[in-house]
């Protein structure tokens, strides 16, 4: 193995991982506190490609203005879905919540796809690289501006999610609820709105995670099913619930997908990545970060 | 001073707020065990009530009620002049009522001051939660060294510290304590009711719960000693911790 491919790796393990990151940390966010796997994170993410799409490529606007639309489409989406899938469940007895919503979030995802394809039609929409150029950061290894951009602004997002997180009044109350739901209402924490607004937060970066989803490969509205897969994968290989264990298994999918592609190929990249996360799930079933039977942000 | 309804011309039921809270006929439970049975209670502005009783005699099940974490099966909840009873515990939080529950439920993985700002998290608190915490930091000794700690690596009497200390850190119509003696070390005790004899002399309205007399000699106003989730005797504290019958029922020898 040369210099030039361990460098070629750990671009591509950083751009991978922190798009990656960006999509899962959201679920890792509702998991933390609603306690579900939230499948419509998938369908945010192809609304973001066409946000993307029809931002860039149909109006001429620039990528900015992309990113701030697909938060905002997405955030309301991600509220609405809460509002009529999650929130009607809630507080009632006699069934599998976490089961029940698997499948009401899912169904959701289902329309929208569907309303996409009604609107946009099956074909793939090129969003050809709207920030051209880029850097030969050593001998063969070229860091396009558009995946710079796009890894810096995931990373900017995610630590902006850390410090809102971490200082603000609202993060405080998300992570109290994810801590112990009796106490955070006791706080005076309304639940019943908080919940809405971290999905409609969590939708919000994987909308802005399309985006760039979108510009590197296509808008379609089959765009979330793989990311929504790659999520999933990725908050259980972290650890349910766990922030820091999400971003950990980001890079490292990231790293071992970038490492196996430069190594044998991309046909065998999969195959390699699938096979290593059974392993790390048959000997660690919490996850890389996970507590065993708990879970919290 | 009645603290009961009466019932207007048109059958509608006015009160007089002149007690803080008052429970009326509260019924309560788990599933089909009720363990609150029609009980009676009322707590007059300024006072420190104190509920004693044995454990799995529903001192715990009552305050969780009147907090809103459990829904009544039936009876009434007044607090200052309005039905609450039904209410979401965080409607009860913004109409003043504070419940430090037993075993803390601190936020395990939050610090002990993140743990401490979650106590103000009401818009109104939260605009002066500075001045709160320092407040508190003054009136709870030894937690200011803690602020940045996790939670989860207190002790047993750190923790129950915080949770008061959390409690503290908003105005409160009513304070509601479960057994704050709990589990702690004696001079772990002493410094938590002495944290609480300091809220009750400002005047401040308390709900208290434990399990005997032990400790609450410089803050019961008014004890009352339940037995099977209904109150059975009432009384001040010195009548009451002379009366054999009651000292040798309920609490054991002294």
């Amino acid at each position: 193995m040369h210099l030039t491919d361990v460098i070629g790796i750990l671009v591509e393990t950083v751009v991978l991982g922190s798009i990656y990151g960006l999509v899962a940390i959201g679920m890792t966010l509702i998991y933390g506190t609603l306690r579900i796997l939230d499948m419509s994170q998938g369908s945010m993410v192809m609304v973001g490609s066409f946000v993307g799409w029809g931002v860039m490529v149909v109006a001429g606007w620039s990528p900015a203005l992309a990113i701030l639309f697909a938060f905002a489409i997405t955030f309301a989406l991600g509220t609405f879905t809460e509002l009529i899938s999650v929130q009607p469940l809630m507080g009632r007895r006699g069934f599998d919540f976490e089961m029940v919503t698997f499948i009401t979030t899912f169904a959701v995802a289902i329309v929208f796809a569907n309303v996409a394809l009604q609107i946009f039609g099956p074909f793939q929409k090129d969003v050809s690289p709207v920030v051209s150029g880029g850097i030969d950061i050593y001998r063969g290894v070229d860091l396009s501006y558009q995946n710079l951009t796009m890894a810096l602004v995931s990373i900017g997002l995610m630590a902006a999610l850390g410090l809102f997180l971490a200082r603000t009044r609202w993060g405080l109350a998300i992570r109290a609820v994810a801590q112990d739901l009796d106490a955070a209402r006791l706080m005076g924490v309304p639940v019943m709105k908080l919940y809405p607004l971290t999905m409609g937060l969590a939708s919000a970066l994987a909308g802005i995670g399309g985006v760039f989803l979108g510009a590197k490969f296509f808008a379609y509205p089959g765009a979330g099913d793989l990311p929504l897969l790659e999520a999933l994968i990725v908050v259980i290989f972290g650890g349910l619930g766990s922030l820091p264990g999400t971003l950990y298994a980001a890079y490292t999918i990231g790293l071992i997908q970038a490492t196996a592609e430069v190594l044998v190929g991309t046909t065998w990249s999969l195959p390699i990545l699938y096979g290593i996360i059974l392993l790390v799930l048959i000997l660690r079933p919490q996850g890389l970060k996970g507590r065993p039977e708990e879970a919290r942000l | 001073m009645s603290g009961g309804p009466r019932e207007t011309a048109n059958g509608a039921v006015s009160r007089r707020a002149d007690a803080i809270l008052e429970v009326r006929e509260l019924w309560s439970g788990y599933g089909d065990t009720m363990v609150v049975r029609g009980l009676d209670l009322r707590v007059p502005p300024g006072q420190t009530v104190v509920i004693i009783g044995p454990n799995g005699h529903g001192k715990t099940t009552l305050l969780r009620t009147i907090s809103g974490l459990i829904k009544p099966r039936r009876g009434e909840v007044w607090l200052a002049g309005d039905r609450v009873d039904g209410r979401s515990p965080e409607h009860l939080a913004s109409l003043g009522m504070v419940h430090i529950p037993q075993g803390d439920l601190l936020f395990p993985d939050m610090t002990v001051e993140e743990n401490l700002l979650m106590g103000a998290f009401l818009p109104s608190s939260w605009r002066t939660r500075r001045a709160a915490l320092e407040r508190v930091y003054g009136l709870i000794p030894g937690i200011r060294e803690r602020a940045g700690q996790r939670a989860r690596t207190l002790s047993g009497g750190e923790r129950r510290l915080v949770g008061l200390g959390r409690g503290l850190m908003r105005e409160a119509s009513i304070l509601l304590i479960d057994e704050p003696s709990l589990g702690l070390a004696p001079v772990a005790i002493e410094r938590v009711y002495a944290a609480i004899r300091d809220i009750h002399d400002v005047g401040t309205t308390i709900l208290l719960v434990e399990e005997n007399f032990t400790h609450i000699g410089d803050v019961a106003d008014i004890v009352h000693v339940v037995e099977m989730g209904s109150i059975v005797r009432t009384g001040p504290l010195e009548e009451l911790s002379r009366d054999r019958t009651v000292v040798q029922t309920y609490l054991g020898a002294l």
